[in-house]
């Protein structure tokens, strides 16, 4: 019980962490409101009063606070995805990027963005609109459906055999991709950079809608899982005489993370590196144990992404950086001395 | 302090819209034509979409244009500079308070399309065609959208300064090289580059394929152009004539043999605005000057 209280702590200082960042990030940007401070416009937003100008509104509404929003949304999926995903794989290596799902992701919305022309037509509007999201989607599952047939045989997943064909998949998506930015257009050249290093401009209230349920039912199957990742780390075997289904454990966990990286990369492009950085340091701080850093990987991976793109948006002003060059630089570096450790203890 | 020169450059403009334009001449009753002033605030997201709002008069009202929008270059200094059209988001846009947004439809991409809709400013989306009549028309399009019917001038002056281009006997094949990243990327059909070279009495080298294509030693040697054709900023970039002169298959050329290699600045190229027959007569002066 001590533990769980403990838990609670740490789940609410990082809410609160949270929330000031989220103000900080809200009152960021080159749009000027005049003597009001951002966060009194998006009070009036709120308790709807009149005397705004529909600029402000917007601003503050559709664009900051939505932008914001969309931002904790996916960091915290990106987070969660890559905690999951190392806690089945026992390896702190292990990211969406590493299983191919963001190559499938990125592949498919590639070849939208490029070859789009020629059949975009024969598609109802709707689909047509959100076109490369939908497509990014599917390849994510694709990629994901791939990596389970090859690396399953009689109902057993052999984890290596899964990571190896994750890398197989990366490469055929990233060469495909390659030759399609080589025969793209300029404007769609522009348009590939962009995806290739993600962008949380397009952030809309439908999308976030969309986002919030698909996080709400992961998260309502994989935030439980603490006790039995925890068990994992004896391995399968010993997992599986403590009375954990180890098979279904994995199903679950292999379809939520790919569902989840999907409708990331859909939205906001590919946003590397943050389900490896926020599992680490939480790994620092709390060693392996899962019923910690699961949940507090929820929250912290919003708070990097969303300081990570607040700083993107001011750093350059009136422009933006790609968000995927940021988390990249401080992604690295983690990637590096998760290699060294490895080194030292083989 | 900085919201106070706002404020007072807001009274300024609105002070100085409110003056009579009359400028009498040296003879005393003859009003000179300016362009009916008003309180717009222009965004416009293509460079030859400014050079035509600047040419009727309105450059004052332009608040912030794209990278590409290089002329006139007062408007360094005058406007905000709002990066490549591609990258550019919704928020930097509407913190300038603009009224009005001029692009052409192929810039603007989908999604801040989506948001500028949404925000309810004024946008007016232009067809461009590399064409002298496109750009007429073009021209004609983004007046009625400020609110300036005195277009037909700049019309003219396109008309006039393209009856001075000098017909050239044996028309020279160009072929127009620009470098994107590392590779170096050749004009095909359907670029404004081949359509300023047809205008100023040269032939496109390449014309088997659209749009660019990466330069390959093999296809210049068989293009065999007469002359070497490249934006200034990029043949400084890569390394002047001398450079020029280096890249594969280059040496083979006619052009190679001869060392005949142009450079013009890149607005006016692919501009197709109102110095659409300056760029025309330039280029054409140029070619003449290398089949000599």
């Amino acid at each position: 019980m001590k533990a769980q209280s403990k838990l609670y702590f740490y789940m609410i200082l990082s809410t609160i962490l949270l929330v000031f960042i989220a103000v900080w990030s809200l009152n960021t940007g080159v749009y000027d409101f005049g003597d009001r401070s951002a966060f009194e416009v998006l009070w009036k937003v709120i308790v709807g009063e009149s005397d705004l100008s529909l600029s402000d509104k917007y601003i503050v509404w559709d664009v900051r606070a939505s932008r914001i929003v969309m931002t904790i949304i996916i960091g915290s999926m990106l987070s969660v995805s890559g905690t999951s995903l190392q806690g089945l794989f026992r390896n702190p290596l292990a990211t969406g990027d590493l299983i191919g799902l963001t190559a499938g992701a990125t592949l498919m919305a590639a070849i939208t963005i490029v070859l789009g022309g020629h059949f975009r037509e024969y598609l109802p509007e709707a689909v047509q609109f959100s076109l490369v999201g939908i497509a990014a989607f599917i390849g994510s599952l694709l990629a994901m459906l791939l990596v389970y047939k090859i690396s399953t045989s009689g109902g057993k997943t052999n984890v290596v055999m899964m990571l190896l064909s994750g890398v197989a998949i990366s490469a055929i998506g990233f060469s495909i991709t390659g030759f399609l930015i080589y025969i793209s257009k300029d404007e769609q050249l522009r348009d590939l950079t962009f995806w290739n290093m993600g962008s949380l401009a397009a952030a809309t209230w439908t999308k976030n809608i969309i986002l919030a349920v698909i996080l709400i039912i992961s998260y309502t199957i994989l935030l439980p899982k603490g006790k039995a990742l925890n068990a994992m780390m004896l391995g399968e075997k010993d997992a599986q005489h403590l009375g954990i289904n180890v098979e279904r454990l994995k199903k679950q966990i292999v379809i939520i993370v790919s569902l989840m990286v999907g409708s990331c990369v859909a939205f906001s492009g590919t946003i590397g590196f943050v389900g490896l950085i926020v599992p680490y340091i939480l790994r620092l701080l709390f060693k392996s144990n899962y019923s910690f850093i699961l949940p507090l990987s929820a929250i912290f991976g919003s708070v990097l992404l969303l300081t990570a793109d607040t700083v993107s948006r001011s750093v350059v002003e009136p422009s933006e950086l790609p968000i995927g060059i940021l988390t990249a630089m401080m992604g690295a570096p983690i990637f590096i001395a998760i290699l060294l450790k490895f080194k030292k203890s083989v | 302090m900085k919201k106070f020169i706002l404020a007072a450059s807001v009274l300024m403009a609105i002070y100085s819209c409110k003056k009579e334009v009359q400028k009498p001449t040296e003879n005393g009753n003859e009003l000179v034509a300016e362009a009916p002033k008003s309180n717009n605030k222009i965004v416009t997201l293509n460079g030859g979409i400014t050079e035509i709002v600047a040419a009727l008069g309105h450059e004052k009202e332009i608040v912030a244009t794209d990278v590409t929008s290089t002329y006139p270059e007062s408007l360094k200094k005058s406007s905000e500079n709002l990066g490549h059209v591609r990258s550019i988001t919704i928020e930097p846009i509407m913190a300038v308070s603009p009224t009005l947004i001029l692009g052409s439809d192929k810039d603007i991409n989908p999604e801040l399309m989506g948001k500028i809709k949404a925000s309810g400013i004024k946008t007016e989306t232009f067809k461009q065609e590399y064409t002298v009549e496109g750009t007429k028309k073009l021209i004609a399009d983004v007046a009625k959208a400020i609110g300036n019917t005195d277009y037909q001038k700049l019309n003219d002056k396109i008309d006039a300064d393209l009856k001075q281009i000098q017909p050239i006997a044996k028309k020279p094949k160009v072929l127009f090289i620009y470098a994107r990243g590392n590779m170096m990327m050749v004009a095909g059909k359907n670029t404004p580059m081949a359509a300023l070279i047809n205008l100023a009495g040269g032939e496109n080298a390449v014309n088997d394929f659209e749009d660019f294509k990466p330069l390959t030693p093999e296809a210049v040697v068989k293009a065999n152009p007469d002359v070497l054709f490249f934006f200034s900023s990029g043949l400084q970039s890569s390394g002047g004539n001398e450079g020029a002169l280096k890249m594969p298959g280059v040496s083979q050329t006619n052009a190679g043999k001869n060392k005949k290699i142009i450079a013009m600045d890149g607005g006016l190229v692919s501009g197709f605005g109102p110095r659409l027959g300056e760029a025309a007569v330039s280029l054409n002066k140029l070619l003449v000057e290398s089949t000599k």
